[in-house]
């Protein structure tokens, strides 16, 4: 027979043996769901945006919309046309802008002009800006790159 | 004696040469006995001295006497030429080098070739011939050699020649409405049509930069005044110091252009919105800017610069003494991209060619604040990066601040855009801006540097659970093989 | 716990395999550390096999994809940075445990009769190990495994006569490519785990049936005498002890040491200084450099590579030709010849990474 005390200190160790390998398997299993949770940008590359509702862009209006890692800039003109562009000036990539009072996209580092369709026409740039195609699905304004 | 007969005989010679060939063609004895244009001309030119005859044109027979005959279709008389067919009659002779030895010319062959694929080769109005013809620039019976002062074509002629069309809006708007017509008007107010107006013959006109008969429109590549080739264009004579010697201006122009921050981007990087010789000096009324006006002049494209520039105490400053604006801190031909080294007090900053500790110190110490403000910004987006990308090679997300990096950046650029408002109030606002965006980007890749760093409690949590794990089945062990 | 073990039982027969299992028994002897080995091996086959699964789910294969998206699992995946440095580390571990067990295998002369479908099975896995290794590393894309497999496969392209079009096929195309990388991924995760796994299953099968091979010295002892543990539960448990002790090392070096991502490849920059295979093909990398060009009238690479082959095949059909173990007796030519090859490779590795 065996002694009462060793046996209460065997189950003792057998229930802390049992509750270590679930505590294990939670440890191993948390990072496992947590990796299996699709993460906030679904994919490596962004291949698209959403920028929003058409109802929320004004006319004659300008709007950074975030692509990935870079800046695209989405335009709607007085006529109400949509337009995107890479947002990154060509001269020397600062972030341009929208100017309603000209019309034009405007990079503030050096005064570089583009027109509506992203032509370089005045200041530095040497380039026009790479154009995205923009895409409106329902009310959704989506902002995806030119194949 | 032996002397004296040969002169002689040579004296006989060529005049019974010349009674043969007057004997012989009878167009132009009866033509001169007319006493018409044509003849009278043909008797000045080239083509009469080198043995051309009417009939080498016009057709028909030179030996009849009979006008009837003489002009007669039958005898291959054609009349005279119309459109194309003049070109073809000049080309019978111009374009084959073997014709053209026979009368002892050594004029290039290649002249059609070159002027087919120019823009006077294109269709004219009525689309059956090309838009001009040799005779257009060239005359028809008065021609003379290109060197001679009587042709059209003569550097002090050919500004004439081509204004007869170019400077004729109604003629020039059939073809191209939007081309300019007062080439020859601002060529008058320019240096090179000062002294071309003086007979200067070495100056440039029109076909010195646009070629002769291989003309394209300045924005075909082939053309020689084509954003990229026309620095090298104007260079044939400027950089040639024997030319310029008398002018007594410097020949190093191409050569710092072609080192500078405009001339690399053209040159090398192709990029045709660089500014080349002609969008500083102009082209047709070429001058160098005025002293005053050159901030005008850069800032047709350096905007920016030259509002704030021209709202700065500088102005005034530069203007009584008579300092070119931009020209003064970043040289001119050979500019090169500004560093942040220009301003400042240091060594190679420019400021402190007026400025020093001693006179006007205000500008002294601004100049010092600024590029200390400047350098700060510099170190502190530095910095931002650095950490941001530590952050990223330790695989953190931190999209987000890389994203901000670039408005850093854009200060930065901006700042140096606003140092011409010479204005330390105005300059802070835009440092502080980008310091401020600078500062957000260290907090946020710090914290995924953080982040990084406190996965290292959540694997210590992990290995004590293991470690202790691995004690217990080790106990368990243990008793287990007491038994 | 009873009621469902009863449930299994009633319709599985559970009772046979525990009756089987405890039965098993593991010798106990000076050298039973070894045994050990193995069943680290198979723990490390799991993770590389649970990982890769894992990775599976965002990895894209393809030139313009393949290393922004394991920069992808590592900065926007929760744990993905955790379950990527646990496949590269395990990975690495995985060569070296299987390494250390067949070179314990060999000098116990554990593959003689019965046992030598084992180790012919086992040597298979280890090239495979190899392949999976050399095809895994080309994955994210990056300079370094670029230009390594640049070189790798010239290697094999050396080879007369069948050497070229192994490369090619190797490669898909004449380049390393784009098209190179899709070939590998299937290699990698198709190929490659579809023949290990017959060959696993072969493995662990022939050790169930024959059990644990014993030392010469420790058959020699009378039955009495030898010393014997459980498989169950006893061994099991060491094996689990083992297994959470090499959990715990691939935690601390996974986090500690991060496996680092590099920069994007280009096939048109030119190589990075300290291009190196990784460590388990630096012995061979290092003797090929170290061959003169020429050995009479012989390329010296190429007899390099075929030596190389040679002893590969001799190594895998030891059980064949050792005559003297089979008939019992201790070949200790083998022992020598083992030392020696432990100690080339280690030497050829250190200088290599010296170098």
């Amino acid at each position: 027979m065996q002694d009462p005390i060793q046996q209460s200190k065997r189950d003792f160790l057998k229930i802390f043996v049992g509750g270590g390998l679930f505590s294990l398997l939670g440890a191993i299993i948390y990072p496992i769901i947590s990796y299996l949770k699709p993460p906030v940008q679904a994919e490596a590359e962004v291949k698209s945006v959403n920028a929003g509702k058409i109802a929320s862009i004004a006319l004659n209006s300008g709007q950074i919309v975030k692509f990935g890692a870079k800046p695209v800039i989405l335009i709607r003109s007085p006529q109400g046309d949509l337009k995107a562009f890479s947002a990154t000036c060509t001269h020397l990539s600062c972030t341009v802008q929208y100017k309603s009072d000209l019309g034009v996209i405007w990079c503030a580092c050096h005064n570089g002009k583009y027109d509506l369709n992203g032509r370089n026409v005045s200041g530095p740039p040497p380039r026009p800006l790479d154009e995205y195609r923009v895409i409106v699905k329902g009310e959704d304004v989506l902002i995806s790159k030119l194949a | 004696m032996k002397k004296i007969y040969y002169v002689l005989s040579l004296l006989l010679i060529s005049l019974g040469a010349w009674t043969v060939m007057a004997a012989e063609d009878q167009c132009i004895a009866c033509h001169t006995g007319l006493g018409d244009a044509p003849s009278t001309l043909f008797k000045k030119d080239i083509h009469q001295q080198k043995g051309v005859s009417c009939a080498d044109c016009h057709g028909g027979d030179r030996t009849a006497d009979d006008p009837d005959k003489a002009m007669s279709k039958d005898h291959g008389y054609k009349g005279v030429p119309k459109g194309n067919n003049i070109i073809k009659a000049c080309i019978n002779c111009h374009d084959n080098a073997d014709k053209m030895k026979t009368f002892g010319s050594s004029l290039k062959t290649n002249q059609f070739k070159l002027f087919a694929t120019s823009v006077h080769g294109g269709t004219s109005l009525d689309g059956a011939e090309w838009v001009a013809q040799c005779t257009t620039c060239h005359g028809a019976h008065g021609v003379s050699p290109v060197a001679s002062p009587s042709s059209p074509v003569y550097p002090t002629n050919v500004i004439k020649t081509c204004s007869k069309c170019h400077s004729n809006p109604q003629y020039m708007k059939q073809y191209n409405p939007s081309l300019p017509v007062d080439q020859l008007e601002k060529y008058h107010t320019s240096m090179h049509g000062k002294l071309n107006a003086k007979g200067n013959t070495e100056v440039a006109e029109c076909a010195s930069c646009h070629g002769s008969h291989n003309i394209y429109k300045p924005s075909d590549a082939r053309s020689t005044v084509y954003a990229i080739k026309l620095p090298a264009t104007c260079s044939k004579c400027h950089s040639d110091a024997e030319k310029m010697k008398k002018y007594n201006i410097p020949t190093d122009q191409y050569e710092k252009y072609a080192g500078s921050v405009h001339g690399k981007a053209l040159l090398e990087k192709h990029d045709v919105g660089a500014p080349a010789c002609n969008d500083c000096h102009g082209n047709h009324g070429a001058m160098p800017p005025g002293i005053e006006s050159i901030s005008n002049v850069c800032g047709t494209c350096h905007a920016l610069n030259a509002d704030l520039f021209s709202s700065s105490p500088h102005k005034k400053a530069f203007d009584q003494r008579k300092y070119p604006e931009c020209q003064t801190c970043h040289s001119n031909h050979a500019i090169v991209p500004a560093t942040d080294a220009l301003i400042g007090v240091s060594q190679g900053a420019t400021c402190v060619k007026c400025h020093s500790p001693q006179e006007s110190s205000k500008g002294y110490e601004a100049a010092k604040v600024m590029r200390h403000l400047l350098d700060t910004l510099s170190a502190s987006e530095q910095s931002a990066a650095a950490i941001v990308e530590d952050a990223l090679q330790k695989g953190m997300e931190v999209g987000e601040a890389k994203f901000k990096l670039r408005d850093v950046h854009q200060a930065r650029l901006e700042s140096r855009t606003m140092v011409h408002s010479f204005s330390v109030p105005k300059f802070q606002e835009v440092i502080d801006k980008g310091m401020k965006v600078s500062a957000e980007v260290s907090h946020e890749g710090q914290g995924a540097l953080d982040e990084y760093r406190f996965r290292r409690y959540g694997l210590g949590v992990a290995t004590g659970i293991i470690t202790l794990l691995s004690l217990l089945v080790y106990l368990y062990i243990r008793r287990l093989e007491k038994k | 716990m009873k009621k469902i073990y009863d449930w299994f039982n009633e319709r599985l027969q559970l009772e046979d395999l525990v009756h089987f299992l405890g039965k098993k028994y593991v010798p106990i002897h000076s050298h039973s550390v070894w045994y050990y080995f193995g069943g680290i091996s198979v723990f490390l086959f799991i993770i590389q096999v649970s990982t890769g699964i894992l990775l599976l789910l965002y990895y894209k294969a393809g030139e313009d994809q393949a290393f922004e998206s394991i920069l992808f699992i590592m900065s926007k995946v929760q744990f993905g940075w955790l379950i990527r440095s646990i496949h590269s580390w395990a990975a690495n571990l995985f060569v070296l445990s299987a390494v250390i067990h067949m070179f314990s295998v060999y000098f116990e002369k554990a593959y003689r009769k019965p046992r030598e479908m084992t180790w012919v099975t086992g040597m298979l896995m280890l090239f495979l190990l190899l392949g999976f290794g050399f095809s895994g590393y080309l994955l994210p894309w990056n300079e370094l495994a670029f230009f390594a497999t640049k070189v790798g496969t010239d290697i094999m392209g050396v080879i007369p006569v069948v050497g070229k079009p192994i490369m090619v096929l190797l490669r898909g195309g004449e380049e390393v490519t784009g098209a190179t990388l899709t070939r590998f991924f299937g290699f990698h995760v198709a190929v490659l785990p579809g023949i290990f796994t017959v060959l696993i299953s072969l493995h662990l099968i022939f050790v169930q049936r024959q059990g644990m091979s014993e030392t010469e010295e420790f058959s020699n002892t009378p039955e009495n005498e030898k010393g014997k543990m459980p498989f169950f539960p006893n061994f099991l448990l060491r094996d689990l002890l083992l297994w959470l002790l090499v959990l715990n090392i691939l935690a601390i070096l996974a986090v500690f040491f991060p496996w680092e991502l590099g920069h994007k490849a280009d096939a048109f920059a030119s190589a990075p200084a300290g291009i190196r295979p990784e460590w388990y093909f630096m012995f061979m990398f290092q003797s090929l450099k170290l061959i003169p060009a020429k050995i009479l009238f012989i390329d010296g690479e190429l007899l390099g590579i075929l030596s190389f082959g040679l002893a590969f095949a001799l190594w895998l059909f030891v059980p064949f030709w050792d005559r003297k173990t089979a008939q019992g007796h201790r070949n200790r030519f083998l022992n020598y010849l083992g030392i020696f090859v432990i100690a080339f490779i280690l030497l050829m590795t250190i200088y290599g990474w010296l170098s």
